[in-house]
């Protein structure tokens, strides 16, 4: 599931002097996950199979959730938010991401800042703050109308463009901080010397810059993906009724119908997107390193 | 052409930075607006949201919030650290198997993951432990995956040449990963805590349903005013919570930027 | 004669303990203020016992909360409505409760009374109401099919279903246009899908419908008549009516979780909060109608608030153990045949 752990140059043939303390430093961890995540999940996934009231193995959650149309058609819904959500994160995110990781100057601190600043306001307010800016009597609409370029308010809010708006900006910076990690490992160097040799600042980012960082971009766009794939306050604010997905329709069972063992059937249908989205990416990224050390190794 | 590459980054950097500021301006408005509805006129702005700030009813739910945050960073950091070591460097067996567990957590919706921690501990009979511990737990599994991403990222960048070096010129393990690899990797661990606070400090869906009644975070009583109220006190509210994550920022980075001039330096 | 010994024993015990605590979950914004100020406040002056006081959650998410922890959600009372008060006692989640122990409830009008079963105790009555703005309407509307008149195109905002109000407005609309509460309720769906042609969207919260209402762009929406009088009472250009096919109660209820840990002090909260005074006090702020038939109501109220029980022809009141079962399936139908209308 992660690219990352494949992204490795394992020392060679290290002594295994302390072979106890990595398992040691593990343990923690795994403790906390199995008893605050993996037990209870298991126990919901148990769930999704279970009759309410007679507790007897069951399919009926299934079928529901194929058969009644709308739970698909959220589904749907749910993909193809967060796959615009995750390329438009990755995409705005590079140049900020890049600036962070090269720049020395004061400036840095400041962007930082700025591009830490979504995170901060909190969701609530930050989707206030986008629906006064996309509602039918918001700025944008205000404004065009004023200037006479439309005649009636463009639809800005309650559909997916506001839903991908909205969420972009609250994973951008998320994106940026992987992005911008995966950018510092790049040894400013080979940047330099490239452009010595005279290639173009183009050359420079296409060859070098870019490929280099693909680590970096595969695990920006997971990060978008997931966050927008389960992200609630959002969707279920800039969508509104209309547009509903996954992660609001789970809200719904859990918090109002109580219906427990269809909102984990839901949810696993959300586990299971994630999962074949951060297999795709796995597998891009395990394709590449294995081209890559082809012709590395052809060099030697 | 390298002239219309860089104003092209220049341009297309601004442009993002817009679009970040753009709703954050909007509600630094809303904060100062006199009414609910909001105004871009200085003259008319006021501050008295912000003095209806200094009451128990926000400061008891932000001092929850930070005490909370600050748990759950600490927690999550020194759990994230551990665990991308033994994953990443030890390279322990089975440790992309392994990894894979420890960010599972990402793929499964914070609503989902409350409810199932309610109805688990419930289920064994602790509901005692509902609440503020529940919640802190919680939180971890939340940030967890991300500290390990972030100190993961920055562990498979490691230069293991500089490890190897070491232990050419003599250094025994625990001496590199106090020289070498602590330090190459403090501004991934840095940002993973930052994150950690941060995510926790914001948190609405794993809270709505772990705070115990009387102990309520910042976020969740925003929502709660929000249900019933649109006054801008609940901008103010925000906007002063962001100005304090701010300040919690400047710090890590003063941290994390002193290191980095650091092994800059020493390179 | 053993119950108030046992409410006099159990007094003097709490006046000899240090404050004892009562934590209760309710709802913030314009309920909070009102009370604190008229029930909590003179009820911690009189039994010495801290009330904390938490606004967290919708009626239906507090019942999500005591289900899931089984009855011990970490407060010790609750306010609902009727519906969660029946499905609390059908699950055993919810304490009954008893004039033995909470003398006041034998006060209440037994049919009231009857709505919200042996686990509720009801505090207060609303109904749903149709508020619309005076200034923008040229007549009065009369009937809930108003709603659908070409007057009101693109000037309706509509609660969404999560909100019990679209149940009950949807009930209304069945009701109105020749079907009935639970069985038939095709003609309801019918003209739901119209109004929300004429909609300008959903919202789940009370507080950004109302908002819609207040700056002038919609027109008519459904809202429950306390809310409504208090807008009134803000003097906005508003006015609510009770439509001639009837209306749907709202029955609140305070309710004790089975695992709450300080179940003597919730009863003599409920108690006090059905003491004759704290029902007028109650009824004078926040302008809803009790269910005790002997409190004075200010005249402003007395023709605008329940104060009868479900027997008159204007009051409709659905199974609403059957209606609980019954939301999956209309949740359903409303996201199918309602909410793709609306824009």
């Amino acid at each position: 599931m992660n690219s990352l752990a494949l992204d490795l140059h394992p020392p060679a043939r290290r002594r295994r002097t302390l072979t106890w303390f990595p398992f040691a430093a593990l343990s923690p961890s795994l403790l906390v996950l199995s008893v605050f995540f993996a037990l209870p999940m298991g126990m919901m996934i148990g769930m999704s199979f279970t009759q309410t009231e007679t507790f007897s193995p069951t399919l009926d959650h299934y079928q529901r959730f194929f058969t009644d149309g709308l739970s698909i058609a959220g589904f749907c819904r749910t993909a193809l938010m967060s796959l615009l959500v995750a390329i438009s994160v990755t995409v705005l995110g590079y140049p900020v991401a890049y600036f962070l990781a090269r720049s020395t100057t004061r400036w840095r601190a400041v962007v930082f800042a700025l591009a830490l600043a979504p995170e901060l306001a909190g969701v609530v307010l930050r989707t206030y703050g986008w629906l006064i800016i996309l509602e039918d009597r918001g700025f944008i609409n205000d404004l065009l109308l004023h200037l006479g370029l439309i005649s009636s308010p463009l639809p800005l809010s309650k559909n997916l463009f506001a839903v991908v708006v909205g969420l972009t900006h609250v994973v951008l910076p998320f994106g940026i901080l992987s992005l911008m990690t995966s950018i510092q490992g790049i040894d400013p160097n080979l940047e330099r010397a490239a452009q010595m040799l005279g290639a173009s600042r183009l050359a420079v980012i296409r060859t070098i810059v870019l490929p280099l960082s693909v680590p970096g971009i595969v695990s920006s766009m997971l990060i978008a993906f997931t966050m927008a794939a389960s992200a609630y306050a959002t969707p279920a604010l800039l969508g509104g009724a209309g547009f509903k997905v996954l992660a609001t329709m789970i809200y719904e069972q859990v918090l109002f119908y109580i219906d427990w063992p269809f909102a984990s059937v839901m949810a696993m249908s959300l586990l299971l997107m994630m999962l074949a989205i951060s297999f795709v990416g796995v597998r891009y990224e395990s394709r590449r390193r294995s081209r890559a050390s082809v012709s590395s190794g052809g060099e030697r | 052409m390298n002239r219309l590459i860089s104003i092209f980054y220049w341009f297309s950097l601004g442009a993002v930075l817009c679009f970040i500021t753009l709703p954050l301006i909007v509600v630094v408005a809303a904060s100062l607006s006199p009414t609910s509805a909001v105004t871009l006129q200085p003259w008319e702005w006021t501050g008295r949201w912000y003095a209806d700030l200094w009451s128990s009813r926000w400061l008891d739910p932000f001092l929850a919030s930070v005490k909370i945050a600050t748990v759950v960073a600490a927690i999550s950091g020194v759990l994230g650290l551990f665990a991308a070591y033994a994953v990443v460097y030890e390279r322990i067996p089975g440790s992309d198997a392994l990894m894979s567990c420890l960010l599972s957590p990402l793929s499964v919706p914070q609503i989902v993951k409350g409810v199932a921690v309610v109805l688990f501990l419930s289920m064994i009979g602790l509901q005692g432990f509902l609440g503020t511990p529940a919640l802190i737990a919680a939180h971890v599994v939340l940030a967890l995956p991300f500290v390990t991403r972030m100190v993961a990222t920055s562990l498979a960048n490691f230069d293991a040449n500089l490890d190897r070096a070491a232990q050419v010129l003599g250094a025994s393990k625990l001496q590199r990963i106090r020289l070498v690899v602590l330090p190459m990797i403090k501004p991934g661990v840095l940002s993973g805590v930052t994150f950690a606070f941060i995510i926790s400090f914001n948190n609405i869906p794993l809270s709505v349903f772990l705070v115990r009644p009387g102990d309520s975070t910042l976020p969740i009583t925003v929502i709660n005013y929000l249900e019933y109220s649109l006054d801008p006190v609940l901008a103010a509210v925000n906007v002063a919570s962001m100005a304090f994550i701010l300040a919690v920022i400047f710090l890590f980075e003063k941290i994390g930027g002193f290191s980095a001039q650091l092994h800059g330096g020493s390179k | 004669m053993l119950a108030s010994i046992c409410l006099t024993v159990s007094g003097i015990g709490s006046e000899s303990a240090a404050a004892e605590t009562l934590i209760i979950n309710s709802y913030g914004g314009p309920y909070e203020g009102i009370i604190r100020e008229r029930i909590i406040e003179p009820f911690e002056k009189r039994f010495n016992i801290d009330v904390v006081y938490d606004a967290v959650g919708s009626a239906q998410q507090d019942y999500a909360k005591i289900k899931a922890t089984k009855g011990q959600p970490g407060f010790d009372l609750v306010v609902m409505t009727a519906s969660q008060s029946l499905q609390g006692c059908k699950d055993g989640l919810l304490e009954k409760l008893a004039p033995t122990s909470i003398p006041n409830l034998s006060a209440l009008q037994a049919d009231l009374a009857a709505v919200a079963g042996e686990c509720g105790a009801v505090h207060e009555v609303q109904y749903l109401s149709l508020l619309y703005r005076t200034d923008k309407l040229a007549t009065i509307p009369v009937s809930w099919n108003a709603l659908v008149e070409p007057e009101l195109s693109k000037r309706v905002i509509l609660p969404t279903f999560q909100n019990i109000m679209a149940v009950y407005l949807l009930e209304m609309m069945s009701v109105t246009n020749g079907g009935d509460l639970i069985d038939n309720v095709d003609p309801g769906f019918d003209a739901m899908a119209k109004v929300s042609a004429q909609s300008v969207g959903f919202e789940q919260s009370s507080a950004i419908l109302e908002s819609y209402l207040r700056e002038g762009s919609v027109w008519a929406m459904p809202f429950w008549n306390g809310r409504a009088q208090l807008m009134v009472d803000e003097g906005l250009p508003v006015d609510y009516i009770s439509p001639k096919e009837g209306t749907i109660p709202l029955v609140a209820t305070l309710n004790i979780p089975v695992g709450a840990a300080n179940k003597e002090a919730a009863r003599k909260f409920i108690e006090f909060f059905l003491e004759k005074s704290s029902q007028e006090a109650w009824v004078a702020g926040y302008r809803v109608g009790s269910a005790r038939g002997d409190i004075s109501v200010p005249d402003e109220l007395k023709d605008r608030q329940l104060t009868a029980g479900p027997d008159g022809d204007r009051l409709h009141l659905p199974d609403l153990l059957r209606l609980q079962e019954k939301l999956p399936e209309w949740a359903e139908r409303w996201e199918r045949d309602v909410v793709p209308n609306a824009r």
